[in-house]
């Protein structure tokens, strides 16, 4: 799957689990930036993602990611090669 | 040396002069003269732990700088529980060594065995809990690579001893406080304002209010089984307002006086009372503590416990809130107290409306109905566990709660118990009705006395005299901070 496909189901995700249309993501994008991205709802995030993607995280990987962008790696990085 | 005190005011006034009109062209010598500072505020309350903090800032500093060194992940690892086991050992050791000892003891009492482990006599240093979270904190951000390690061991010294915020907080980050720290400083006429004022605001919650408070609080608690339950419930109302005050103004004022010293400091309140649910409040009291555990117990216990939904949410939040409460101090109480918050979640969680942030009434001046009831149910079920927190012994608090539920909880509450008069008491009902008065029209403000968008000067400067006044009106019996002893 393509960088930018990941980034588009991700921001899918997220638009639903935060209940907000006007989410736009990219690689620079951290919880500062999103309304409501908080330790609670980040859980709820990982989850669907895990689910969506169908990968697991390690729980080092979760807590060592400083913006949407390192996120997009760590699910590019478990997906299999297209 | 507490804030309201003389002596702070003598202290601070050099230490200002110093600060701002002799060293402040040269950053390091500034830097190092506030660590002096810093060093002759601790040792003036109790000399005997400088070199336990010394020793701590010492060991966590060069902890850092190896930890960003190392290229060996074993290494990094041993290095960051190093800094782990001095930071959490110590704890153990000071706070609470003698309460596992007494409750091995308690344990196999009961089970019959007659163990008599002996306690030894351990003095809490001061504000250990508070500046051991920011070591913690630094070593725990530098391993996820959130920050780099300082290489100026004043800045970090200085930073672990900050002085305005060592007895009681807030707790400061490293990552947010350090680079204040590194970069030059400059006297803002509006920042200094902005901090007089709300050392001001503190002073008045906590000489004003709380302290004034405690007089009838210790009465009532010390007196609980011989008073009507509709005084014993006045007791709660009014400790649960003498905590809030107590603490909440010792914040106002340990954040203006880093204000007037060029520091931002991180919020420690943001008008809890106004809470919706018990979500909400915990995410306005004491908010750098609850952060802190958010980022460093309930995030890794949330995580690892996600594959269970719900039950895995609310086990994480029970065990967050138990050590909350645990953190408090040794003793019983304090767990009981975080663990009936962990609980309070409970409905929240199976509702799924623990994160829904709805700011009460938005725009309006007055909160609709099922807003101010959800106020007013958020605040009895804070009133009700500190009860807990403030009961000597599990045993009392239960005892308080029985003698509560009784008829007499009906009857006209005692307002003239022992040294404590019905006109002061009506007095300082009065004053905490001013207090959430103004809070709430200044509630999305930092602080209560945020008037600067009071065009007349006048006005502005007659409510700093009244509040002036009714400080040095109702100034009482000098209590310490609540939170100094944690």
């Amino acid at each position: 799957m393509e960088r930018n496909q990941i980034l588009d189901q991700t921001t899918a995700i997220f638009k639903d689990i935060l209940d907000n249309e006007t989410i736009v993501l990219n690689d620079t994008t951290t919880a500062e930036d999103v309304e409501d991205w908080d330790s609670l709802n980040h859980i709820q995030l990982v989850v669907a993602i895990e689910k969506h993607f169908k990968i697991r995280f390690t729980s080092m990987e979760i807590q060592s990611w400083k913006n949407v962008g390192e996120m997009i790696d760590s699910i590019k990085s478990k997906l299999p090669e297209a | 040396m507490i804030f309201n005190s003389f002596e702070f005011v003598c202290f601070f006034s050099i230490f200002f002069i110093l600060y701002w009109f002799v060293v402040n062209r040269n950053l390091k010598l500034q830097n190092l003269v506030l660590l002096v500072a810093c060093y002759i505020f601790y040792a003036w309350v109790d000399w005997r732990f400088l070199a336990y903090l010394i020793g701590s800032s010492l060991l966590n500093y060069y902890l850092g700088i190896y930890i960003e060194k190392s290229t060996k992940p074993g290494v990094r690892k041993v290095l960051v529980y190093i800094g782990l086991i001095q930071g959490v050992g110590g704890l153990a050791y000071f706070k609470y060594f003698n309460f596992f000892i007494s409750s091995f003891n308690d344990a196999f009492n009961f089970l019959g065995s007659g163990l008599n482990l002996q306690t030894l006599h351990i003095i809490i240093p001061l504000g250990i809990s508070f500046f051991t979270f920011k070591t913690l904190s630094y070593i725990l951000d530098l391993d996820k690579g959130k920050m780099k390690a300082t290489h100026d061991w004043v800045v970090f010294f200085a930073y672990v001893a900050f002085f305005p915020t060592i007895v009681a907080g807030p707790i400061d980050r490293a990552k947010g406080f350090i680079p204040q720290l590194e970069k030059k400083r400059v006297f803002d006429n509006e920042d200094a304002t902005h901090g007089l004022r709300q050392i001001l605001w503190g002073l008045f919650k906590k000489i004003v209010i709380a302290d004034n408070c405690a007089s009838f609080v210790n009465q009532c608690f010390n007196n609980y089984h011989s008073l009507p339950a509709s005084t014993l419930l006045l007791g709660a109302f009014f400790y649960t307002i003498e905590l809030y005050a107590d603490f909440s103004g010792y914040s106002d004022m340990a954040i203006g006086i880093a204000r007037l010293i060029g520091f931002h400091v991180t919020k420690n309140f943001n008008f809890p009372f106004f809470s919706q649910n018990i979500a909400e409040y915990w995410r306005k009291w004491h908010m750098s503590l609850t952060s802190w555990l958010t980022d460093y117990v309930f995030t890794p216990l949330s995580i690892a416990f996600r594959d269970y939904g719900k039950l895995g949410l609310a086990l994480a939040i029970i065990i967050n809130f138990t050590i909350c409460g645990i953190w408090h101090g040794a003793n019983w109480t304090y767990v009981l107290f975080g663990f009936m918050h962990g609980c309070y979640f409970i409905p929240l969680i199976i509702a799924g409306t623990m994160n829904k942030k709805k700011k009460a009434a938005a725009n309006k001046t007055v909160p609709s109905l099922k807003e101010a009831l959800n106020m007013l149910g958020t605040f009895i079920l804070v009133m009700l566990t500190l009860v807990v927190f403030r009961a000597d012994t599990i045993k009392q608090a239960f005892q308080f709660y029985h003698d509560l539920v009784s008829p007499s909880l009906f009857s006209v509450p005692v307002l003239s118990i022992f040294d404590t008069h019905k006109s002061k008491v009506l007095a300082i009902l009065a004053f905490i009705f001013m207090m959430f008065i103004i809070e709430w029209f200044q509630r999305e403000k930092d602080y209560g006395l945020q008037i600067d968008f009071l065009k007349s000067r006048f006005l502005r400067w007659s409510i700093y005299y009244a509040a002036i006044i009714a400080i040095m009106l109702f100034i009482s019996k000098q209590e310490t901070f609540i939170y100094a002893k944690f």
